[in-house]
């Protein structure tokens, strides 16, 4: 019963909240084209969470994923300045997203250093670097290609409902196949077992023959390259290029994995429900806002939520030991 | 247990349904409005928001404020979230090129967006702000007057910048209608730093390659921190008394200081940010009444400041 409630305490906090915003705002919330507008909102938080997801799995974390989505940001922009095409442009960019993930991965799983402080460290070296790159400035304007900039407003066309166009948002779509992709990783090979035998005993998993450290490295990789992935997404929504355009993801990003944590049955990450987190704090950014909520209050009440949430899972875990 | 989880629900649930019914309560067919804006921590935007609320409450709307705190995406998100919500208007604080996704869904809803202080754009109905070429007019003719039309001038531009290149094209006009004075040094400052610096190494080489007193009249400087920099080189070079007159723009806290010790730095202009957040209410008070408005900008007129009115505000 106690697993019950501490499995599903989440979910059904959640629900709650669902028909609090259903009654509040009976016309607009629960809407084909409100649920699309969310999808987008959170697609770049999605496709970080993800990657974070895979590094939480084996009990790490990684803060430097918001300044990697600012720097890769500012070198897609910063190349365009330099006349490259979008695709090699937004190619270097992602490449630039998976070196800075496996050097963080080379320091703490070769050098040894813990995660909390070699990624504190290239948070602040990637930050450093997007501001050296972009000599502090936003780059936006006529430098910024028009196919990379409607990228990010261009979808997937559904058809009308209700007299209006609607579209599935391209950057919907590519979250969607990232998390789809992580999922399959995690859920479906030899790979993503072993990071879970990692995250549960990783003196066991070590001695069960588990290459530790080339899988913490290749972890580290992809959570680089899909924070890179979002800050083009985030510089292809805002069209132009900011130095800390991406530092509001990483805290967001760990609320989402723990979050969704509380939704599994030892604690442990799972990327649906990863994707479950991401999509509560979704909601409760939209229907907060469409309900005129101050937005500091809104911020006390997303923070007080988590903690509840994660705070009610791990009381009902100590009461049933 | 299951107590426990119980009022942890009804704290969640109820928290949200309090926070949610005072913002829901009153609405009936009040206009609703939004401003949106990623700056409010800045000084500059608070007075405007805070003027724009002002106006806002003798219309009786219900202005929703929304504070990204620096984060643009979520900008777009939150004009998303307002079209959905169908508001009568919005108002942003945040250059319209970066939101344009936000701006089209509300084209498309046919919801009128206005900037204030926000740069200009097809997809906004205007935008309200203060005139670059008034401003540098102010200073300008300020610097004309007072070396009585004739002397050497250093001006301080920036011509890369549109809104600060617009202000070195007045002073220019300015200066070539006195035929006795003789702009000697058109300096563009690396701003990198904040401009400070790099305007006063610039200034002390200017000082150095005109060392006779009195061979230099005044620095006109488009914004504030390049007027500073060479304020630091003329007190640094032990030339603070040749009545080298200093001006420059936007009236920061820095320049507003200078200006009342009373030394070289004399004049500075200020926007009027209350003024651009009751314009920015009026235009949307016009606007939700059917107005079409014609001009794609709409300027508030600007203040020059003085060792006069200096302490005023």
């Amino acid at each position: 019963m106690l697993t019950l409630v501490r499995r599903y305490g989440t979910l059904v906090g959640f629900a709650a909240i669902l028909v609090t915003f259903w009654v509040l705002l009976p016309d607009t919330f629960m809407t084909a084209r409100n649920w699309l507008n969310i999808s987008q909102q959170m697609s770049m938080l999605i496709v970080v969470a993800s990657g974070m997801t895979l590094v939480m799995v084996m009990g790490d974390f990684d803060l430097s994923v918001g300044s990697m989505a600012s720097l890769a940001g500012i070198v897609v922009a910063i190349l365009f300045t330099l006349g490259y095409p979008v695709w090699l442009a937004v190619s270097l960019a992602l490449l630039v997203g998976l070196l800075g993930g496996a050097v963080n991965g080379l320091l703490i799983a070769y050098v040894g250093i813990l995660p909390f402080v070699a990624t504190l460290a290239t948070l602040t070296i990637f930050s450093g670097a997007a501001f050296v790159v972009s000599g502090g400035k936003t780059i936006s304007g006529r430098v910024i290609p028009e196919e990379f900039g409607s990228f990010a407003r261009g979808g997937l066309p559904l058809g009308e409902w209700g007299g209006i166009a609607v579209s599935i948002p391209n950057l919907t779509l590519l979250a969607i196949a990232i998390a789809a992709l992580v999922w399959v990783l995690l859920e479906q090979t030899t790979f993503g077992r072993r990071l879970y035998a990692i995250g549960g005993n990783i003196e066991a998993a070590h001695l069960s023959g588990v290459p530790v450290r080339k899988l913490k490295l290749a972890a580290f990789a992809l959570t680089g390259g899909s924070a890179a992935l979002a800050g083009i997404m985030y510089a292809s929504r805002v069209a132009s290029a900011n130095p800390t355009q991406g530092s509001g993801l990483m805290l967001t990003a760990i609320a989402a994995v723990f979050l969704g944590s509380t939704l599994s049955e030892h604690g442990e990450p799972r990327l649906l429900y990863t994707v479950l987190g991401v999509l509560i704090l979704g909601v409760l950014d939209n229907g907060l806002t469409q309900l005129s909520v101050d937005s500091y209050v809104r911020q006390i009440l997303v923070g007080g939520i988590i903690v509840l949430a994660v705070s009610a899972s791990s009381l009902t875990r100590k009461l049933r030991q | 247990m299951n107590t426990y989880r119980g009022a942890v629900r009804a704290l969640l649930a109820g928290s949200l349904l309090v926070a949610t019914g005072f913002a829901a309560g009153g609405a009936l067919a009040q206009s609703k409005v939004a401003v949106i804006t990623p700056y409010l921590a800045q000084p500059g935007t608070q007075f405007y928001v805070e003027a724009f609320q002002a106006a806002a409450k003798d219309e009786d709307w219900d202005v929703n404020v929304i504070d990204t705190a620096g984060d643009v995406a979520a900008v777009i998100s939150r004009i998303e979230d307002m079209v959905t919500q169908n508001v009568d208007a919005i108002v942003i604080n945040v250059d319209p090129t970066q939101v344009t996704a936000g701006l089209q869904a509300a084209a498309d809803a046919g919801i009128p967006v206005i900037g204030m202080d926000a740069g200009s754009d097809p997809l906004l109905v205007t935008n309200v702000t203060s005139n670059g070429y008034a401003m540098a007019a102010e200073t300008a003719t300020y610097v004309a007057d007072r070396i009585d039309g004739q002397g050497d001038v250093v001006m301080f531009i920036f011509e890369a910048f549109p809104p600060v290149q617009v202000r070195s094209v007045i002073a220019d006009a300015v200066f070539g209608n006195f035929p006795d004075i003789n702009v000697i040094d058109r300096v563009t400052p690396d701003v990198s730093d904040g401009g400070i610096a790099d305007s006063r190494a610039k200034m002390e080489a200017v000082l150095a390659a005109n060392p006779e007193p009195g061979s230099i009249k005044a620095v006109w400087a488009a914004w504030d921190q390049p007027a500073l920099g060479a304020l630091q080189a003329i007190e640094a070079a032990g030339r603070e008394g040749e009545g080298i007159v200093i001006t420059g723009i936007d009236a920061n806290p820095q320049a507003r200081d200078a200006i009342a010790e009373g030394g070289n730095f004399e004049a500075t202009v200020a926007q009027d940010f209350t003024g651009i957040g009751t314009t920015a209410a009026d235009v949307v008070a016009r606007v939700i009444a059917g107005e079409e408005i014609k001009q794609g900008v709409i300027y508030v007129p600007t203040k020059l400041i003085t060792a006069a009115n200096v302490d005023e505000e």
